[in-house]
């Protein structure tokens, strides 16, 4: 019987598994409902030793380390196990408190930004902020940022980089995948910037953007230099932050695609394929639709969440591109939401033929949301479950 | 169409340089065209087309948004030679995101191409209750109302904003249109919306529509 790990690797190398793996992810807020509507904390909850809160005492004490609902389910969490590769600005920016209203808090956050968040919702991660400013805004103010993005500070890596025990320790793992994770040239852009001013910036200031561009594939390859010759191919999959599309399509053209980004996606790939790295997952919400025969040439040749609200179907780009992609997620939350007939026909419409076809991995089309209650997702998971199996 | 007029409008369309398309706006006013003929038969035209490349898929959101700053660049160019009541208001909307959602990125969006493209917009901003809605369509009279949510939990206002309407008899003589990443055209129907909008371009659409002579 294979691990996980194993199955994971052989379906995104359109292997045959002996059980097809089945990847999700929580928003935490779900969790916190699902622990409100039943979920045995006691079966979720991880709790772990560790040397007296961060090191301030010689006394080792059990700490709650975070949640992990996935086994108890039969999924695995997408993430797998994760490089700590820091890629932050350093310093970070302190996030602190600028404004309060009756509705609102205004608050700095660690990247620089500003952003706004409702007090009134019920939700504090999930009602996602509102972003009014960013740090960067032009070429002056985009110098002094990249003061914080040097490739070289020892704080980007763990303290016990380097140590065999690390490298054993990755090389063991066998409870999921082993990832290395980070952001995309659009996803750096537009996090620093803001969407509005970076997609405008395209056409108002393309020597900006070239610098940014150029400066952040610089950046990206000096940060995981280490990491990726020295790990080589026991990373699994670099996972790409872009989040590049809306409903409509792409928020860049093919053409600017081409000329902004290709070139860098291109080096940076090289980079990783000549360390034995092969595979590369982009994340994009949206309608990546008509920019993915650029993303195929780019080197990227895994695709999450794939949203059906924005017209994703992984049956059509399977069609459409052969084994160029290995494909995760496209079940419509939404619709798994509904649970029932509307679930099942969902789940049915995806996962037997893709099973069939390889390279896929069932999941939702994003993180599960507040939407989704335990005893839907129960359901779910009774539901796919048999159909995992070869 | 003349040719300085056409000129604006293939400036535009194919998102020329911000000088460039000054100097054929200030190059038609010296030729003698009223600032309102260069605003409808030039600029808004202009707009038109890279809508239809938008939808076409042939522009996406960088091209949108460069667009709605050109066009805003060249009205701010024409207004020391136009008084606001020589350009005609295609019809009055009022906009805003529904309470508890406080996103605002394709809601000022479509603003900015309503406003560009001759309606009178009386923005809201975001996070705004049912209530206050309900006051400024008394006050504004418009013949359409646009809602927006980014996220699914926020879907429920915009049905308690349409049942307030209802509810204050201001319904029957407006048009509801929805939009935003959480709103499916299924729900839009379910709630009684006249109309669900993919994106800002596809609801500019829309309005012009419902508002054609």
């Amino acid at each position: 019987m294979s691990t996980l790990r194993e199955r994971f690797n052989a379906v995104i190398h359109f292997k045959k598994p002996d059980i097809l793996p089945w990847l999700e992810n929580v928003y935490d807020e779900t969790l916190v409902e699902w622990l409100q509507q039943g979920l045995p904390p006691e079966q979720v909850t991880v709790i772990d030793w560790e040397m007296g809160r961060g090191g301030t005492s010689l006394a080792n004490m059990t700490t709650v380390k975070g949640f992990n609902p996935y086994p108890l389910f039969g999924c695995q969490s997408l993430y797998g196990s994760l490089l700590q590769v820091d890629i932050g600005p350093i310093p970070r920016f302190k996030q602190r408190l600028l404004k309060e209203t009756d509705r609102h808090l205004e608050f700095i956050t660690e990247t620089g930004a500003i952003a706004r968040r409702s007090k009134t919702g019920k939700y504090a991660w999930y009602n996602m902020p509102m972003f009014v400013e960013f740090p960067v805004k032009d070429r002056e103010t985009w110098h002094k940022y990249r003061e914080r993005l040097n490739p070289e500070d020892p704080r980007r890596y763990p303290k016990d980089w380097d140590s065999e025990g690390y490298i054993k320790s990755f090389e063991a793992y066998q409870d999921g995948n082993t990832m290395m994770r980070f952001n995309g040239f659009y996803g750096f852009g537009a996090e620093i910037m803001g969407i509005p001013t970076f997609n405008l910036m395209f056409y108002k200031n393309p020597e900006l953007i070239h610098d940014m561009i150029e400066y952040w594939e610089y950046f990206t390859v000096e940060t995981i230099r280490s990491a990726v010759e020295t790990l080589r191919d026991r990373i699994d999959v670099v996972y790409w932050w872009e989040d590049f599309a809306d409903r409509h399509g792409p928020c860049i053209s093919p053409k600017l695609f081409r000329e902004f980004f290709l070139p860098h996606y291109k080096r940076v790939i090289g980079f990783l394929v000549k360390n034995k790295i092969d595979r590369i997952l982009m994340d994009s919400d949206g309608n990546i639709n008509p920019i993915l025969d650029l993303v195929a040439e780019s080197g990227i040749n895994g695709l999450w969440p794939l949203e059906v609200n924005s017209g994703m179907n992984a049956v059509e780009v399977r069609k459409k591109y052969g084994d160029k992609f290995f494909l995760i997620g496209n079940l419509d939350k939404s619709e798994l939401a509904k649970g029932g007939q509307a679930m099942k026909k969902e789940v049915d419409s995806k996962v037997p033929v893709l099973k069939e076809k390889g390279g896929y991995i069932p999941g939702a089309d994003h993180v599960i949301p507040v939407e989704m209650t335990l005893e839907r997702f129960k359901e779910y998971a009774e539901y796919i479950k048999p159909m995992l199996v070869y | 169409m003349t040719d300085a007029l056409e000129s604006i409008v293939q400036a535009i369309a194919k998102l020329d340089s911000s000088d460039n398309a000054k100097a054929l706006v200030t190059d038609a006013l010296s030729q003698g065209f009223s600032a309102t003929e260069i605003a409808e038969k030039g600029i808004r035209q202009g707009l038109q087309v890279v809508g239809e490349k938008y939808e076409a898929n042939e522009y996406f959101l960088s091209e949108l948004l460069y667009a709605g700053s050109l066009v805003g660049e060249l009205f701010e160019l024409l207004k020391p030679s136009m008084k606001d009541h020589q350009l005609e208001r295609k019809g009055v909307i009022v906009l805003g995101t529904v309470k508890g959602d406080i996103h605002d990125l394709g809601k000022n969006i479509f603003k900015m191409l309503a406003d560009s493209s001759g309606f009178e917009v009386h923005d809201l901003g975001v996070d705004v209750e049912p209530a206050t809605f309900v006051a400024q369509v008394k006050e504004a009279r418009p013949q359409m109302m646009g809602l927006s949510a980014l996220l699914t939990t926020s879907l429920v206002e915009m049905k308690d904003t349409l049942d307030a309407l209802r509810t204050a008899r201001l319904k029957d003589n407006l048009k509801v249109l929805l939009g935003g990443n959480a709103v499916k055209k299924e729900f839009g129907t379910e709630i009684g919306a006249d109309a669900t909008a993919l994106d800002a371009v596809e609801g500019l659409e829309i309005c012009k529509g419902w508002t054609k002579k």
